[in-house]
């Protein structure tokens, strides 16, 4: 299976370790990611501003996949959404269609609204499936404690993104739970980084980043893995500028899903990128890797446990 | 004597010129004026910066760097290879077809004779070389073109100074190809190379004549096609012996052999030698004035993008020295070849189309802040285009790393952007997640929150709050907004207890004005103004709880996006003051 790679902005300049991880680990289970360079911002900056300049650039985007006559893959949950929410609204008005088209046609583009939007984790959760990724594990994390973010965008508004139970999502949760990590229960799991306040109201956006690192400390992580790439650049390069926090052992490091993924099917850790991560430091590594065991006998001790207990 | 003052001039006009072009690398410069960034950086004092940057790197390993950049970058020019191979043939083609040319054949007295002890123009590889130079040049030439036109629909902006620099070019060539086809047919120059290098008996000059006529497209008044076979042999004998030495066949020349076609009706009209003259006169004027046109164009880049591909190689865009940040700038702004290549690879290109604003696209913006730098822009109409077309930017900084000219766009439009925002307009796009980027990059702080706090100010003054209001409110008469979901709402206020901005304040209502169910509240009763004065619109997360958790369907983050943008609307259609 091959999919249009939509990055966006963020990724190629700021998170290249997240594109590269993502691919390394869909590589694996024969999914090939194409680079697309045609590709434009997913418009999602603009929101605030204007509806219009909001929807056209993940019009233009849908239209060169669909020329391409291949499905887009995307990573950052906001491009997910906005090109969710731009198929979604085109859906419904097929005059906003026409009149945006109508910018389109002069670099013979059209969209005609039979590209699919998926998130990566859809397509490892759906396409490959849970079983197929334990199939290929060669590790498996034992007592390392993650707090996941979810990130408002893939999960919220669901008739939008429809990709998974906006209140109880399982997918992100499921994977997960194929590396051995343990998934702790926390207070803004599903809640707001701040990012979309940031440059706007510092103050107020840099407050719900706090919250989210003190509820995920508190409630014992070793790292946190967010799910967008704009929790990620909060979490990982806003975290460092915050004031007063200076100091790097207080930090909660970052570690991204395909990152942890990666390990446990064997993926270098130099290709997964885990030192660009800039909350994480060498003594980190060691760590997440000393975590590392053989997938097999984790499971032989699952049953035994489960005996014992009946 | 003619071409001696000519030369003169156009060598006056070209120096006159570059000094101008290189004394703004040491006096302009773009950053914003307030006192932090205040500091004494005087012609001399950049000056000298730059010279110590230049020392710095010669007398250390950076000098391989240098070295390197030389061949890849300035030679093989990798930058433009790797974006486009059409890109790198075009300029491939005129760059090493015009330096040649300019070094063999208009240096051809200097270089050529003491580089080859027996160059003659008129031998071959030499007559060969000049035509193949000119057409290489020419295809270029053509590709770039035709690379301005097709891409056209993907924002490629083309100006008159665009155009004119490739017909220029174009022009060198071609006049030079009729002047050397005028040549060719030209009967009184083959009679003076007759009378100068052979002594021929009348015989030998008639068969000489027909075979130059034959074979080197001579167009004689006595002699004409066609000839007899053996008088061609003799004449090829004669050839052999009295011109061969000097002069190759003209078929060599085959470009210009085929222009003759061109020039024999202006031979036959003006006289040969009139003629000549002619297109001498439109070779060397065309050239001369290139010359003296040069620093003044965009073909000033010959000069200023190398110093700018081996500062990029050298430096990596991170300049500590403040005034070498500024001269990079402006060698950055003056390497600059308006080719485009940015302004296609712009992330932002669809919002151009949305926003109709030209600056949105970094090839333009580039060409007004070459105004701008020079303190010669003072429109505000512009000025406030520029400011919002700085601010509609993704900060994917592919413009930096696709320009061919390696300049640092980045940080010239971080540095433009907070200087326009400092002496501008309350910018509105500033209120958009275009800031995001920008608060995490952390540059100019002070000067982001004093900007900033300017358009807050401006959204509080515009609208009506709650906390004016002196008369009980009463019933609109209608509502704006779109979506009327809010219809739904009845006050459970479900939404304000599960929004993590109110929960951040300790009184929720004086820092957000109106609380989300109030908002669909006043919605309901019409006051569509209270709804956008509120600041609860503005420190909506958007994180989509309220509208996920409303029993009633009321789409509250959707209410608070199209707000935001009528909001907006309203202040851009009011005019900013």
């Amino acid at each position: 299976m091959k999919y249009a790679f939509f990055q966006g902005c963020n990724i190629p300049i700021r998170i290249q370790q997240y594109a590269t991880s993502t691919e390394a680990v869909l590589n694996k289970f024969g999914i090939e990611l194409i680079e697309v360079p045609d590709f434009n911002c997913c418009g999602y900056p603009a929101r605030n501003v204007d509806e219009k300049a909001y929807l056209l650039p993940s019009v233009r985007n849908m239209a060169i996949a669909e020329k391409m006559g291949r499905d887009i893959l995307v990573i950052c949950n906001c491009c997910f959404a906005s090109l969710q929410k731009a198929k979604n609204t085109l859906t419904k008005d097929s005059k906003l269609k026409d009149e945006l088209n109508s910018f389109l046609v002069k670099e013979g583009l059209q969209y005609k609204g039979c590209v699919q939007i998926k998130h990566y984790l859809t397509v490892l959760y759906e396409e490959i499936g849970t079983e197929q990724i334990r199939k290929q594990l060669v590790n498996r994390f034992k007592d390392l404690n993650i707090s996941v973010i979810h990130g408002c965008h893939i999960l919220r508004p669901r008739e939008i993104t429809t990709f998974d139970d906006s209140f109880v999502p399982k997918i992100t949760e499921e994977l997960l739970d194929t590396t051995g990590v343990t998934s702790l229960d926390w207070r803004g799991k599903l809640e707001c980084c701040g990012a979309a306040l940031a440059g706007i109201n510092d103050e107020l956006s840099r407050k719900l980043l706090k919250e989210k690192i003190t509820g995920a400390q508190t409630a014992g992580a070793d790292f946190i893995t967010p799910i967008c790439s704009y929790c990620h650049l909060q979490f990982d390069t806003t975290q460092r500028n915050l004031d007063g926090d200076k100091s790097s052992d207080k930090l909660l490091p970052v570690l991204l899903y395909p990152q942890l993924l990666g390990l446990c099917l064997g993926i270098d850790e130099q290709r997964l990128g885990i030192e660009q991560n800039s909350t994480i430091n060498a003594d980190d590594v060691q760590r997440i890797k000393s975590l590392l065991g053989p997938p097999v006998e984790e499971k032989k001790k699952r049953k035994k446990k489960a005996a014992t207990a009946a | 004597m003619n071409f001696n003052i000519l030369l003169g001039l156009s060598v006056i006009v070209c120096l006159i010129g570059l000094f101008f072009r290189l004394s703004i690398w040491f006096s302009q410069g773009i950053r914003p004026s307030t006192p932090s960034h205040k500091s004494n950086l005087n012609v001399g004092s950049r000056m000298s910066a730059a010279i110590q940057g230049v020392f710095g790197v010669i007398f250390s390993s950076r000098i391989l760097l240098v070295l390197k950049s030389i061949f890849v970058d300035l030679l093989f020019q990798k930058r433009i290879f790797d974006k486009s191979s059409l890109r790198w043939t075009a300029h491939t083609l005129i760059f090493v077809g015009f330096v040649l040319l300019f070094f063999m054949h208009a240096l051809g007295t200097t270089v050529s004779d003491s580089l080859f002890n027996d160059y003659q123009p008129t031998l071959n590889p030499f007559l060969f070389l000049r035509n193949l130079f000119g057409v290489m040049v020419l295809a270029g030439v053509g590709i770039a073109v035709f690379r301005r036109i097709s891409l056209k629909p993907q924002r490629m902006k083309t100006y008159a100074t665009d155009w004119a620099a490739l017909v220029f070019v174009g022009v060198i060539i071609l006049s030079g190809m009729l002047l050397e086809g005028s040549k060719i047919s030209s009967f009184s120059i083959y009679e003076d190379m007759v009378e100068e290098y052979a002594s021929l008996d009348e015989e030998e000059a008639r068969a000489l004549e027909a075979f130059w006529v034959q074979e080197n497209g001579v167009v004689s008044p006595n002699a004409a096609k066609p000839f007899d076979a053996e008088l061609i042999e003799q004449g090829r004998e004669v050839n052999s012996d009295s011109c061969i030495d000097c002069h190759a066949s003209n078929r060599a020349a085959f470009a210009s052999f085929a222009m003759a076609k061109i020039t024999r009706p202006f031979s036959a009209v003006l006289g040969d030698s009139a003629s000549v003259t002619l297109f001498w006169y439109l070779h060397i004027l065309a050239c001369l004035s290139f010359l003296a046109w040069l620093p003044f164009s965009k073909m000033f880049h010959i000069l200023a993008a190398p110093v700018s591909l081996i500062i990029k190689r050298v430096t990596g865009d991170e300049l500590k020295e403040p005034a070498n940040v500024l001269n990079s700038q402006m060698i950055g702004l003056s390497a600059c070849t308006h080719c485009g290549s940015c302004s296609i690879e712009c992330s932002s290109g669809m919002f151009y189309e949305t926003f109709q604003n030209d600056f949105i696209l970094p090839s333009e913006k580039v060409q007004y802040l070459k105004k701008f730098a020079a303190n010669k822009e003072h429109d505000p109409a512009i000025i406030k285009r520029m400011q919002q077309g700085l601010y509609v930017c993704t900060s994917c900084d592919r413009c930096t790393t696709v320009c061919p000219s390696g300049i640092n766009l980045k940080e010239l439009f971080v540095s433009s952007r907070y200087s326009l925002l400092d002496a501008g307009d309350p910018e509105t796009t500033m209120l958009s997640h275009f800031s995001f980027p920008l608060a995490l990059a952390q540059n100019f702080v002070d000067d982001h929150v004093k900007a900033l706090k300017k358009v807050t100010d401006l959204f509080k003054n515009n609208f009506q709050h709650l906390t004016d209001l002196t008369s009980p409110i009463t019933l609109g008469k209608s509502t704006t907004v779109v979506n009327n979901s809010y219809k739904g709402c009845f006050s459970c206020q479900r939404c304000t207890n599960i929004c993590p901005v109110v929960r951040s304040y300790e009184d929720p209502t004086e820092a957000l004005g109106l609380l989300p169910h109030q908002i669909m509240f006043s919605l309901g009763i019409g006051n569509v103004d209270l709804a956008m004065g509120a600041q609860m619109i503005w420190s909506c997360s958007t994180c989509y709880l309220c509208q996920e958790h409303c029993p009633n369907q009321v789409e509250l983050c959707d209410i608070f996006y199209s707000l935001k943008n009528d909001a907006i609307n309203k202040i851009e259609a009011g005019g900013s003051s």
